[in-house]
């Protein structure tokens, strides 16, 4: 499993692991996925994402932000990442979904504890979200 | 909790170790204590006690948990005009908070109509995780809106509800153009609707009188039936904190600060970064106010499909209280930046905060219980200006996590015991309705007695559920 959920007293943890950087954006997409799963019609959607910065541990909270953004205000139901890249001053990714209505669970992306690095060889991040 | 030493009854100190510009001080018992020993939140504290401008003490309300940058429970001043003012000390939901409507009739009066009603305000204001659906508002009124609060609502709403809010409904400084496109392109139909998580809406009979004569200054009586709404800002306020939040990380470097947590990422109030969040802050809460208002326009709506139009008529506000917002407030000839996250304002008899016909008795301050529990009116005390900037706690507190809660029972289980205790229940989601169980929160009794034995407020009313619509 490349993501997982650790469930605190009020807010929502997400560990990631990947054996690269991009992968743990993809995990990330992933986990997303999971959370935004919802009633969905036939409609599909495409978006295109652009994220500026180049703190890349900042750059995965807002891409997670991003995801429940597209999922609370366009009803997005994200189910395939078409395309990522990922540079050193920002991330651009195409994302595919249904038309729906996600449920609207992350209030923010919490900066809180937030950490993205290379530990023992493989990459590891944790962000905290508030639901 | 070796580390904290006993500075009164139900009051404890944190000293002033390392970074930490403060001490800590932490209203509790010892049974409460534990329980905040137990999670993160005395090292929350401690990080924010290491705020530029912080003065005096940070504070932990008796129902204090772990929360993310500040612990939910807390409180924290700074002197202005160059103490910080941090968006993580307000919360993602910008003016979450409680406003309490009192009936014209009694539980007893209500009788066999009570289901009808909670079924009826169930159906009036949108609930859940779902989208929107919610008062849908013109670009032009939303800019009202933002700017001037529920007073822009007009035909919605009575004057005296404006009157009988906090700070009338409206933050002074609030300024629309400080709201990014994407706040509002969050909260565009979410105007009057609920939301989720540990949102509500309770019907309720007041059980208990406490202290009878300020019972009576703020319109209830024994047997009255209330409604308790508990909402903010919806994913307008939701945006404005996580815009800030970013922002503010890019101005840390260049205000010289230093920080243990990035959720508590801070600038200067006087800064134009501070300025803008303050003003953009403003504006959330006031959507806030708009929002809590608008579901109260709808309950008096569904009270007058069951009941009539002269039951609508009379349901009547007693109050509603911002639980996580900054005020600049004044202390000992200081002009300071109080933050309160999870946490009421409460001022004492004779405040000019409070409206006219309740100067006298104190600032009503509404304590919510968990789902089949009490919940309680208070009254703001002396004690709280003196050791607390006017604040005291916001509710029961959780104490489980939503997992943890839905291990221990159903959803299904859960409606049927609350049934049997003659609580109707209307909820979108089984899973989200065990997350809420009783057990997941502290007892709500314990925080309002410490709160009282502190003396920071005075219990008023007890409220009893007797149904309750959950977000």
């Amino acid at each position: 499993m490349p993501f997982r959920w650790i469930d605190h007293t009020a807010e929502l943890e997400l560990e990631l692991e990947a054996s690269s950087e991009e992968g743990l954006f993809e995990a990330a997409f992933e986990a997303m996925r999971e959370l935004l799963s919802g009633p969905q019609t036939a409609e599909r959607v495409e978006v295109e994402v652009e994220l500026e910065g180049s703190d890349h541990a900042l750059l995965i909270a807002d891409w997670l932000g991003e995801l429940a953004f597209l999922g609370e205000t366009r009803g997005l139901v994200p189910d395939r990442l078409a395309s990522l890249e990922l540079g050193e001053r920002g991330a651009s990714a195409r994302v595919e979904g249904a038309a729906g209505d996600p449920p609207h669970l992350v209030k923010g992306v919490t900066y809180h504890r937030l950490a993205l690095g290379r530990v023992d060889g493989r990459w590891r991040a944790r962000v905290v979200l508030d639901v | 909790m070796s580390e904290l030493r006993r500075v009164g009854e139900v009051e404890w100190e944190l000293p002033a170790t390392g970074p930490m510009r403060v001490p800590g001080r932490v209203f509790a018992d010892a049974g409460l204590l534990e329980a905040i020993g137990a999670d993160g939140s005395l090292d929350q504290l401690r990080n924010v006690a290491t705020l530029p401008g912080v003065v005096d003490a940070v504070l932990a309300m008796p129902d204090v948990h772990q929360g993310y940058g500040f612990p939910v429970g807390g409180v924290a001043a700074t002197a202005l005009p160059d103490g910080v003012v941090s968006p993580g000390g307000v919360g993602f939901d910008v003016n979450c908070g409680v406003r309490l409507l009192a009936a014209p009739f009694t539980g007893e009066e209500l009788g066999a109509r009570r289901e009808a009603l909670v079924h009826e305000i169930s159906r009036a204001v949108p609930a859940g995780t779902g989208r929107g659906s919610g008062f849908r508002v013109s670009g032009g009124q939303l800019e009202r809106v933002l700017a001037d609060g529920p007073r822009a609502l007009r035909g919605i709403g009575t004057a005296e509800d404006v009157e009988l809010t906090e700070s009338g409904g409206r933050l002074d400084g609030a300024d629309p153009a400080a709201v990014s496109d994407r706040a509002r392109e969050r909260g565009s139909d979410q105007l009057g609707t609920l939301g989720s998580g540990n949102h509500f809406l309770e019907l309720q009979r007041v059980d208990r009188l406490h202290e009878p004569a300020t019972a009576e200054a703020f319109g209830l009586a024994e047997g009255q039936v209330t409604v308790l709404i508990h909402s903010g800002s919806r994913g307008l306020g939701h945006q404005v904190c996580t815009d800030f939040v970013k922002r503010f990380q890019g101005a840390l470097a260049r205000h010289g600060i230093e920080l243990p947590d990035r959720q508590l990422a801070c600038a200067p109030a006087s800064s134009a970064e501070g300025r803008s969040y303050l003003a953009a802050m403003a504006a959330a809460a006031n959507f806030a106010w708009a929002n809590r208002h608008v579901i109260a326009h709808r309950i008096r709506e569904a009270v007058g499909r069951v009941l009539g139009d002269e039951a609508a008529a009379g349901v009547r506000q007693v109050y509603d209280v911002a639980h996580n917002v900054a005020k600049i407030e004044r202390y000992g000839g200081r002009d300071l930046c109080v933050h309160r996250k999870g946490a009421t304002r409460a001022f004492p008899p004779g405040s000019g905060e409070i409206p006219a016909r309740y100067r006298e008795a104190g600032q009503p301050v509404f304590i919510p219980g968990s789902m089949g529990t009490a919940s309680y009116v208070l009254a703001g005390r002396p004690g709280a200006i003196e050791r607390s900037f006017g604040t005291v706690c916001h509710g029961a507190g959780r104490s489980l996590s939503r997992t943890a809660a839905r291990k221990r029972i159903q959803g299904a289980e859960l409606r049927r015991q609350l049934e049997e205790q003659g609580i109707t229940v209307r909820s979108p989601s089984n899973r989200g309705l065990a997350e809420e169980a009783p057990f997941a929160y502290k007892e709500v009794e314990k925080v309002v007695e410490v709160v009282e034995r502190a003396g920071l407020a005075v219990r008023v009313a007890r409220l009893r559920p007797i149904g309750v619509v959950k977000g």
